[in-house]
């Protein structure tokens, strides 16, 4: 016990007797260091920020999509497919469970002229499934399909059409024609990129169903379920054969899975982006190291002597070696901790921030990105001292009180 | 009362291979004993393997022939790192040059070799290192670092170093080598005393016969062999002192082969075209 702790002082000593060399030398390993972790947080936020954005395209993981059609060309019977849908699912327990019909068109009265615009009918599991965000307002509740006036969340395209009106000071929109009606306004969906103007309408399945007799004979009704990922794999054939079951023949139920993560070239392309900045933050790394080796070798050349008496004075071999490394351990691993913070600070700077702005979940500073950072401080520190400390044990005791 | 032999060396022998393929003796057939609370003084001229002796004795060297025992074991058999701790424990050393780490505090220095204990020594290194700090007169020095000390106060945080861990036996290599008679005197004086006060056994190497003459016994060394003789009675048929001290200094072949460093000028100045057969004997020198 008292060894290391007497090793570790004389290593903290030694560093602390040769600052500025100690500075200089730790430079490059601190900024390596910054740059391995800023790297490997950043690929996490990027990795978070690609996964949020599949999110919204495909869900999340795991969604499982069902689609129906009939392969005889008749018109399919939406209501009693509806019925058997929720008969199945209510075995499962699903909790997010939503219907898809796109595009429904409407007539839409706008400030200058009546206009098609396409509708998006969802039940209110599907925001939270895709994870759309919202510019203003909220998205729908349960109790939202009870509404005489239905309410309708629509993009920010549409919502300049009326001049981005307050959402609370009773916006709604008017259409004509078989949904003739009017229609509160409760969200927006802000532009999913830059130039995006597809007006769209995000209305309640139930509040579209209940002002029309039937459902248009050409839609497609789509349903998405979000289940726990890990038993995905066991879950679809099953949930299929359940859906195709008491179906005639000429009705074909496909489930399949529609999230990032179903699909392996995502997660592969995540890897390379790591492995390659990371490589290249790693030769950063080795470089700074060869730096401190060099000046740790000349600087023990300087220190042969001291060597020499602390051996006289009962250091043994073991315990130079020791010293030795640490200095480069206890150094590396203190600019490991500057640079992790240098990387925590540069991450959290408002333009890093700026650019993953459409990120919903903003995850904590990645601790796997800390952990490496240091990891890899202590290890080229250790590289960088082992030689240095090689030199130091195998000097001469007598040649070294003499140098 | 019979003191108890501390280090022993027995037909001791070193050579070393030159570079031409021939053998250099430092030291031939040297038996010497050391016993504890022994102040022992041996004198030789530079290059006549002082140091190698000291080395021997302080166990940081191995002999080519014959055998060194310290507390009646036989020291070839020892493994290094017990031979480096047992160094550590029962050894303090002072040097010439003092060695003391550039940059340290006389505090740091002196808390050195305590660092290498383990225990409650380990452990009350500092205060440790405070009293025998305040015990050499320095303790209003402490946080000064070697190159704020003078020559003396530096040799004397060195003593203060190679006593802190109450050694069984001290080696100073010309102690006084570095400093004018006056302060080398008042050095002289602090290591017998904290040597006696502590019943340490010293061993001092030096070419000043006024520091030879503190020691009980007295050793010569020359061409490698040690032979012990009366410095009482030699002083009493000498004339002066340092210019006995200048003769025993004369550089050698020898001293040249082995690029003693501490040559220095002075001892290069007082070489005298004499004779080994002229040296035999201090008297015989300054006669």
């Amino acid at each position: 016990m008292s060894g290391l702790v007497g090793a570790l002082g004389e290593a903290w000593s030694e560093l602390r007797h040769h600052k500025l060399r100690v500075l200089l030398s730790l430079i490059g390993i601190a900024v390596s260091v910054g740059a391995l972790t800023a790297v490997v947080a950043l690929s996490e936020y990027q990795q978070q920020q690609m996964e949020e954005q599949s999110d919204q395209s495909g869900g999340r993981p795991a969604t499982v999509s069902i689609s129906v059609s009939r392969t005889d060309g008749a018109p399919m019977d939406w209501d009693a497919f509806d019925a058997h849908v929720a008969q199945v699912s209510e075995r499962y327990s699903f909790d997010y469970l939503t219907r898809i019909v796109d595009p429904v068109p409407l007539q839409v009265q706008t400030p200058e002229q009546v206009r098609p615009v396409n509708a998006r009918l969802v039940d209110p599991a599907y925001p939270v499934i895709h994870r759309t965000p919202l510019l203003e307002g909220r998205w729908f509740q349960e109790a939202d399909a009870e509404l005489l006036a239905p309410p309708v969340v629509i993009s920010e395209a549409l919502w300049d059409v009326y001049g981005r009106p307050d959402l609370g000071a009773g916006f709604a929109l008017r259409t004509t024609g078989d949904t003739a009606g009017t229609y509160p306004v409760i969200g927006v969906t802000p532009r999913q990129y830059n130039g995006d103007e597809e007006k769209r309408i995000t209305m309640m399945f139930d509040s579209y169903a209940a002002r029309l007799d039937a459902l248009p004979a050409d839609v497609m009704v789509m349903y998405e379920v979000w289940v726990p990922e890990d038993g995905v794999a066991e879950l679809g054939p099953v949930l299929a054969a359940d859906l195709r079951a008491g179906l005639d023949d000429s009705t074909e139920v496909s489930v399949m899975r529609t999230d990032w993560a179903s699909r392996p070239d995502a997660q592969s392309s995540m890897a390379v982006f790591e492995l390659v900045t990371g490589g290249i933050a790693a030769l950063v790394l080795l470089l700074g190291g060869l730096g401190l080796v060099n000046i740790q070798l000349v600087a023990m050349r300087q220190r042969i002597r001291e060597i020499g008496v602390r051996r006289s004075f009962g250091a043994t071999q073991g315990r130079i070696f020791t010293s030795v490394l640490l200095e480069s351990v206890v150094a590396t691993a203190v600019a490991g901790v500057v640079g992790i913070a240098i990387a925590v600070a540069v991450l959290k700077a408002p333009f890093v921030m700026d650019m993953f702005s459409a990120m919903q979940d903003i995850p904590p500073f990645p601790v796997r990105a800390a952990v490496t950072g240091l990891v890899a401080a202590v290890a080229i520190g250790a590289l960088a001292g082992f030689i240095p400390a090689l030199m130091a044990v195998r000097s001469n005791v007598i040649d070294a009180l003499r140098f | 009362m019979e003191l108890v032999t501390l280090v022993r060396l027995e037909g001791v022998a070193k050579h070393v291979l030159l570079p031409d393929d021939t053998r250099l003796d430092i030291l031939r057939s040297v038996d010497l004993a050391v016993a504890a609370g022994d102040h022992v003084a041996i004198v030789g001229r530079s290059g006549s393997g002082k140091s190698t002796l000291l080395n021997l004795l302080g166990m940081l060297d191995s002999p080519s022939e014959g055998a060194v025992w310290f507390h009646g074991e036989p020291v070839r058999k020892m493994r290094r790192g017990k031979l480096d701790r047992l160094r550590g424990r029962n050894v303090g050393f002072v040097f010439q040059q003092f060695n003391l780490l550039a940059g340290r505090t006389a505090l740091e220095n002196v808390e050195m070799p305590l660092g290498y204990a383990s225990g409650r020594a380990f452990w009350t290194r500092r205060a440790a290192a405070t009293r025998m700090l305040e015990r050499v007169g320095l303790g209003h020095r402490l946080e000064s670092t070697p190159e704020q000390l003078s020559g003396g106060e530096q040799q004397r945080v060195a003593i203060a170093r190679a006593l802190v861990r109450r050694p069984a036996l001290i080696l100073a290599d010309e102690p006084t080598g570095a400093l004018d008679v006056e302060t080398g005197g008042s050095v002289m004086e602090l290591l017998d005393d904290i040597a006696s006060e502590a019943d340490a056994a010293l061993v001092t190497i030096t070419h000043d016969l006024h520091v030879a003459a503190r020691a009980r016994r007295h050793y010569r060394l020359e061409a490698g062999v040690l032979t012990e003789f009366d410095l009482g009675a030699t002083a009493g048929e000498t004339a002066g002192a340092p210019e006995l001290a200048e003769s025993v200094d004369e550089p050698t072949a020898e001293g040249a082969a082995l690029a003693d460093a501490r040559a220095d000028a002075g001892d290069a100045a007082s070489v005298r075209p004499s004779s080994r057969a002229e040296h035999a004997e201090p008297a015989e020198v300054a006669s």
